[in-house]
């Protein structure tokens, strides 16, 4: 479907993050206004919801429903059992009173508050802890209840590698292994997807084709033993020649963390829900030394619905 | 038709109220299925195809005789690459049947396309170009942009935010600039990207008819909720504002598009008859994986179905 258009050079490009509310989270939102807000401005804490490319031809949006907002009081608590088509990330939302307001509160210093909370979580080591962390996101609202207009700007803040990361190759991962390594890649990813909602991860193939994937957590304990080490994201985009957004800033704490040059990571992908090493991909990329990792870039997308 | 749509709805309503939902089995007999049963068949679809998932929906509209996280299933970002509308247009050019009503009842919409195999298929040969597809830039009021926004310390090639506090004005004058510093540089051309609707396809338990009932839920190209209407360009032209009507979710905000189950039970029994009398004890499990299969029929675009892969039990191959 899509060309081999890896120009210019060979930096590394990320296909961006698509955003999709639904109604329900609007409806809930002008509930939560007139019944608990009212004119309080605070920042809200919201979930998002993705799932690895699954559906041919198509990407995966970041999703907001009605279930994205805290309960409101009295409601009975929502049941939330883990769902695999519905992982979890976390967000901000900053609701505005008036139009005036939402169009001040697109900032530059809000862009970098939000960044920077990414920026501590990598530092800190959160984010091997909670990796989901990494794809946080924010929302800037302006719910005009009389015309029932919503107003909204969606962004997903990202590290921005200072130079670009460039790519050395990027083939379908079925390409990329002995058949006994991609069967037992493919049961342990199926294995993961089933038993934790963890979008970021490592994989690790021990001499004997055994595949190991483990939380970031274990970075190094997965050292040494002449194993080859893959860093694993749950990847929405469909593009057979990018990798998609939530890379950007998982390649930001590898290189701020582990201090790598050279990184080979999959972009793991789906079919019909079960894992695909025609669809994932297996690529390598090179992060030149030094970098400064503390120029945000950030995606935003501006809508009314 | 709207009228007698409203007073049906409250006579549902009303039987619902006093009626308790079905608990007793009658699926080989009148193609209905029991809370139980309608729980039990989609367990196994999430279980087979783990697109699906059961969900819990909102809270206050939640009912008690299901449990509280199976209250309806749900398949997200399907894609829909054609409208089915265009489709039908194509068979009529090329002097193909599109529907085989049967003469004698309304059942007709059963015969349509029973084997999806073979939509599938003349689909798949005609892959979508890119002129097939409509870029959606017909509705003015929606705006979607994608802009870029450096910030640093090096504040000197960094766009002025000034010029940016107001979105219009990032549409209007910059797109350009800020493309040639990021969007050529760290995010592949957008072109390159297939642009189509998609359709999150959730199956809810209808209490009056004892069926599973199916609801469409549209977002256009930039993934922005799409208008019920025009949703029913994306039905078969035969079943659209007929079979398929506009109504509240049962468990979602909103109004959305769904197939009416009315005639879902004989559908169903009919199915079950064939099945039967080439000697097929047809599972109470696989209902949904049946039921999915006459649905497609209905909404012969949006490629949900994936389980054609599966033995149904039929031996007629």
């Amino acid at each position: 479907m899509a060309a081999e258009s890896s120009s210019p050079s060979a930096i590394l490009q990320f296909e961006a993050f698509q955003s999709s509310i639904d109604e329900g989270f609007w409806t809930r939102l002008s509930s939560l206004k007139l019944d608990t807000l009212g004119i309080d401005q605070s920042p809200i804490p919201i979930t998002g919801f993705y799932a690895p490319y699954s559906h041919p031809g198509v990407s995966i949006p970041l999703k907001l429903l009605g279930e994205s907002l805290p309960p409101e009081a009295g409601e009975e608590t929502p049941v939330s059992p883990r769902d695999r088509n519905k992982c979890l990330v976390p967000g901000t939302l900053y609701n505005t009173n008036t139009y005036e307001n939402y169009k001040a509160t697109i900032t530059k210093g809000l862009l970098q508050v939000e960044a920077n909370k990414i920026w501590e979580d990598i530092n800190s080591g959160k984010a091997e802890d909670d990796c989901r962390v990494l794809s946080r996101f924010f929302l800037i609202t302006f719910a005009d209840l009389k015309n029932w207009k919503f107003h909204y700007v969606f962004a997903f803040p990202a590290l921005k590698l200072d130079p670009p990361a460039t790519l050395i190759s990027l083939r379908p991962a079925a390409k990329c292994f002995t058949l006994q390594e991609a069967e037992s890649l493919e049961a342990a990813c199926n294995q993961w997807r089933k038993s934790a909602d963890v979008p970021f991860f490592i994989v690790s193939i021990a001499s004997d084709s055994n595949v190991a994937i483990r939380p970031l957590r274990d970075f190094a304990v997965c050292q040494g033993d002449g194993q080859k080490l893959l860093f694993g994201f749950y990847d929405p985009c469909c593009l057979d020649d990018h990798p998609g957004w939530p890379l950007r800033n998982f390649l930001a704490l590898i290189c701020a963390r582990w201090n790598m040059e050279k990184v080979r990571f999959l972009c793991y992908r789906e079919k019909h829900g079960f894992a695909d090493l025609e669809l994932s991909l297996v690529g390598e990329a090179l992060i030149s030394a030094p970098q400064d990792l503390t120029k945000i870039m950030c995606r935003l997308a501006e809508s009314a619905a | 038709m709207v009228l007698s749509q409203k007073l049906h709805e409250a006579f549902k309503g009303t039987v619902e109220r006093f009626t308790g939902p079905r608990t007793v089995s009658a699926f080989k007999e009148k193609g209905v299925l029991s809370v139980n049963e309608f729980i039990l068949s989609g367990d196994n679809l999430v279980s087979k195809c783990p697109t699906w998932s059961w969900e819990s929906g909102e809270p206050s509209k939640r009912k008690s005789y299901l449990p509280p996280g199976k209250q309806y299933l749900i398949t997200r970002n399907v894609p829909c690459l054609r409208r089915a509308a265009s489709i039908e247009e194509e068979y009529e050019a090329a002097g193909g049947e599109v529907l085989l009503e049967d003469d004698d009842d309304d059942d007709g919409w059963l015969a349509t396309q029973w084997n999806p195999k073979e939509t599938k298929s003349s689909d798949e040969e005609n892959l979508p170009s890119m002129e097939n597809l409509e870029i959606s830039k017909k509705n003015k009021t929606i705006q979607s942009i994608s802009s870029y926004f450096g910030a640093g310390e090096e504040e000197d090639d960094i766009p002025d935010m000034e010029e940016y506090e107001d979105p219009d004005n990032i549409i209007e004058t910059d797109p350009a600039t800020l493309q040639s510093t990021y969007l050529v540089a760290q995010e592949p051309d957008d072109d390159n990207i297939l642009r189509t609707r998609t359709y999150d396809v959730s199956i809810t338990y209808d209490q009056y008819f004892q069926t599973p009932r199916v609801w469409l839920t549209g977002y256009d190209e930039s993934r922005m909720l799409l208008q019920p209407e025009l949703v029913l360009e994306d039905v078969s032209q035969d079943h659209a504002r007929k079979t398929v009507t506009i109504e509240d979710h049962p468990h979602l905000s909103g109004k959305h598009a769904s197939v009416h189950p009315c005639r879902h039970a004989a559908v169903m029994k009919k199915i079950i008859d064939v099945l039967m009398s080439r000697g097929v004890e047809p599972e109470v499990d696989k209902y949904l994986f049946l039921f999915l299969k006459f649905v497609a029929s209905v909404i012969p675009t949006i490629e949900y179905d994936y389980t054609m892969d599966f033995d149904l039990g039929s031996s007629s191959h």
